[in-house]
């Protein structure tokens, strides 16, 4: 026992010896090797990074959320000249109020209704979105007020002239001066100025569909703005004059769970479809998309592993080759070793220390750099990455078999070769 | 009792074009301490016969023993142990692996008997200074001179106190002068007890061992006993 594990020392050394003595060769190897591993851990940590990025995207605007948000139907669909010529789509509050009985496991629903106004504070002038809401609005739609407060119950009961803008703007209208505790015109309001009540660092997620490109907002008490710019919308553009009435322009509905959202969801969809055949509203689930996004990823991922096998066969053809070639070159020596006492399994331990040996270095290094290109790329590019144990461990695993493989097969042929035959091998 | 005995010992290639007979039934019997050589032309068996002998090889049909084995009932994995165990090879061409220092090539037999390094360090050493080699053991084989290279593979023979040494054609690439070398080496080693079957197609060659196997078409042709014409004597 103590002889024969000397011996499979002795072994390992005689392996690892040729790896030294061939140079050439395992260098080769290693960086077949290296570059399959290093290659497939990057591809794995920017793909795995891209899928948490959007999903992180998508749970902001709320994971137990139904999203309905009013929108522009074709011109002929519409409702047009029903009152004043105008324009006349999208939610109501009937909409709203019968979505909340009708659909099982609504907790709650936010409201929201925008309207286009011109902001001027001092000789800074703006258009801006007006968007009327509730107090329960920055609950629901994961909001965050940053400094100073949003807009309370008793803003809506009084009606006051108060908002809460986004940091954003708030820079542009006062540039110099913190602008909380401000004033702010909207113009053909009547003449009473808003006051800055709260800032908000960054809008929720749920408020962008509503936004044009600035992200110039204006949130104040949805009573206000009903009393003070009804639901009409004048648009000016190229010379004509187009006016639309949008009674509700969102509709948030908070569900109990994410699996009430999937039900929800359902009904919520046959009931606008009912009411609403012109089709003048989108709704936006978040979990469905995450789920159809999950799905695209696993998709993608398939993709990736394939394309991360293909680059890891091709490096384990070349190992092979490889492999094969220095077999074809050393059965002489194989020839040899068996005349002077080797057995088969003296050849095969052999090799597969060589091959173990230079997969297993080839591997590590690959992990290496497979580590340190995401890094590099994140650092740079600001592409987000992220490496998990099961993006490292595969293609390590990976090239290890194959590397094994390729050792394995060239080992066991050259080892069953009969001794005669090896060494007249010319 | 003989230390090699064959009864009836045939090595049949099937080819294509039909059966290659290079050993057609032959039997022979070898004592130890004895000193053979096997001659005939190209072709007549001798490179097969030696190659059965050393167990490289197996026979279509026909017995052989080993000192008390029959090799025909050994594994593979036996027939690994005898060849390192009992016998010696030294090849036309050497044989020697290029990669390595011919001391490090003279220990591996040593290697697959799983003798520590240190000792196999010592008794390769030893081999090569009997050789001659003693100041060349960390040389590779192509820094060396056909006869040093030679005299390298016979160390290596002798390193596992083999019960034999098999020879095919050893001198085969040999200048006059290198081979004379060899063969009082051989004389030396044969004087000492070793057992040695040398394969060669030179006369003068033939000449300097105890006993001639003429070989011709796979058959035994005659087997002499002679006085050998020792070099050193
Ligand atoms: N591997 C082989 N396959 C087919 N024929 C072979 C093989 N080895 C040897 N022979 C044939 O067997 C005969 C004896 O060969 P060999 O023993 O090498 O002769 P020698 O060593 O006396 O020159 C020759 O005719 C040779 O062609
Ligand atoms: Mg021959």
């Amino acid at each position: 026992m103590s002889l024969s594990l000397f011996k499979f020392r002795d072994m390992v050394i005689l392996g690892l010896h040729g790896v030294v003595v061939h140079k050439v060769r395992s260098v080769l190897t290693i960086l077949g090797i290296l570059f399959g591993v290093w290659s497939v851990i990057a591809m794995l940590a920017i793909n795995a990074g891209l899928s948490v990025q959007s999903q992180k995207a998508l749970r902001r605007l709320g994971s137990t959320n139904i999203i309905i948000n009013s929108i522009k139907p074709e011109t002929d669909a519409a409702n047009s000249g029903a009152y004043n010529g105008a324009l006349v789509y999208g939610l109501t509050l009937r909409d709203v109020e019968r979505l909340g009985t009708n659909t099982p496991g609504v907790v709650e629903s936010a409201i929201l209704h925008k309207t286009q106004k011109t902001a001027c504070a001092g000789e800074h002038i703006r258009a801006v979105g007006v968007l009327g809401i509730e107090p329960n609005y920055l609950a629901v739609a994961n909001g965050e007020v940053s400094r100073g407060r949003f807009i309370s119950d008793l803003d809506i009961l009084l009606c006051r002239n108060v908002c809460v803008i986004p940091q954003s703007f708030a820079n542009r209208m006062f540039p110099a001066d913190d602008a909380l505790g401000k004033d702010l015109h909207l113009l053909d309001s009547d003449g009473k100025p808003f006051h800055i009540v709260g800032i908000m660092e960054t809008l929720p997620a749920a408020l962008e569909s509503q936004l044009g490109e600035s992200g110039d907002a204006v949130l104040v008490p949805l009573s206000t703005s009903r009393a003070e710019f009804g639901s009409m919308t004048i648009r000016y553009s190229q010379g004509s004059r187009s006016v639309e009435q949008v009674d509700i322009s969102q509709c948030i509905l908070r569900m109990e769970n994410e699996s009430a959202v999937i039900r929800g969801a359902g009904v919520v969809r046959n009931l606008l479809q009912r009411d609403h055949p012109q089709g003048d509203y989108a709704l936006k689930v978040p979990v469905e998309e995450i789920k159809l996004m999950k799905a695209d990823m696993r998709r993608w991922n398939v993709m990736f592993f394939l394309i991360a096998s293909i680059s890891l066969l091709v490096g384990g053809i070349g190992i092979m080759n490889i492999m094969l070639a220095s077999v074809t070159e050393r059965t002489r020596e194989i020839g040899v070793r068996r005349a002077l006492g080797a057995k088969k399994q003296d050849i095969v331990t052999q090799f597969l220390v060589e091959a173990v040996t230079l997969t297993t270095l080839g591997g590590l290094l690959g992990i290496g750099i497979g580590t340190f290109v995401p890094w590099i790329l994140q650092q740079i590019l600001a592409i987000e990455t992220l490496i998990t144990p099961m993006t490292l461990i595969v293609p390590f695993v990976m090239a290890v078999v194959v590397g094994l493989l390729s050792g394995f097969y060239p080992a066991l042929r050259a080892a069953k070769l009969d001794p005669i035959d090896a060494l007249r091998h010319e | 009792m003989s230390l090699v005995k064959i009864d009836n010992l045939w090595k049949i290639y099937p080819l294509l074009a039909g059966d290659v007979v290079a050993l057609g039934g032959v039997s022979l019997e070898i004592k130890a301490g004895d000193y053979v050589s096997i001659m005939g032309q190209s072709g007549s068996g001798k490179s097969t016969m030696l190659n059965l002998l050393g167990c490289l090889d197996k026979p279509s049909r026909g017995q052989y023993w080993l000192g008390d084995a029959d090799v025909a009932t050994l594994t593979d994995e036996q027939l690994s142990v005898v060849r390192n165990e009992r016998i010696g090879f030294v090849f036309q061409s050497f044989n020697l692996i290029p990669w390595l220092t011919i001391e490090e090539n003279v220990e591996v037999p040593l290697f697959y008997q799983g003798i520590a390094p240190a000792a196999r360090r010592a008794k390769s050493m030893e081999m090569l200074s009997l050789v001659g080699l003693g100041d060349r053991v960390g040389h590779k084989p192509n820094e060396l001179s056909g006869g040093q290279r030679q005299r390298a593979a016979i160390a290596r023979a002798l390193v596992n106190d083999p019960l034999i040494i098999l020879a095919d054609e050893p001198t085969g690439n040999l200048d006059s002068a290198t081979t004379l070398e060899i063969l009082d080496l051989f004389d030396e080693l044969n004087q000492n007890g070793c057992t040695i079957i040398m394969v060669t197609h030179e006369a003068d060659v033939a000449e300097r061992t105890r006993r001639v196997i003429v070989l011709r078409d796979g058959e035994l042709e005659s087997d002499r006993t002679q006085a050998p014409q020792g070099g050193k004597r």
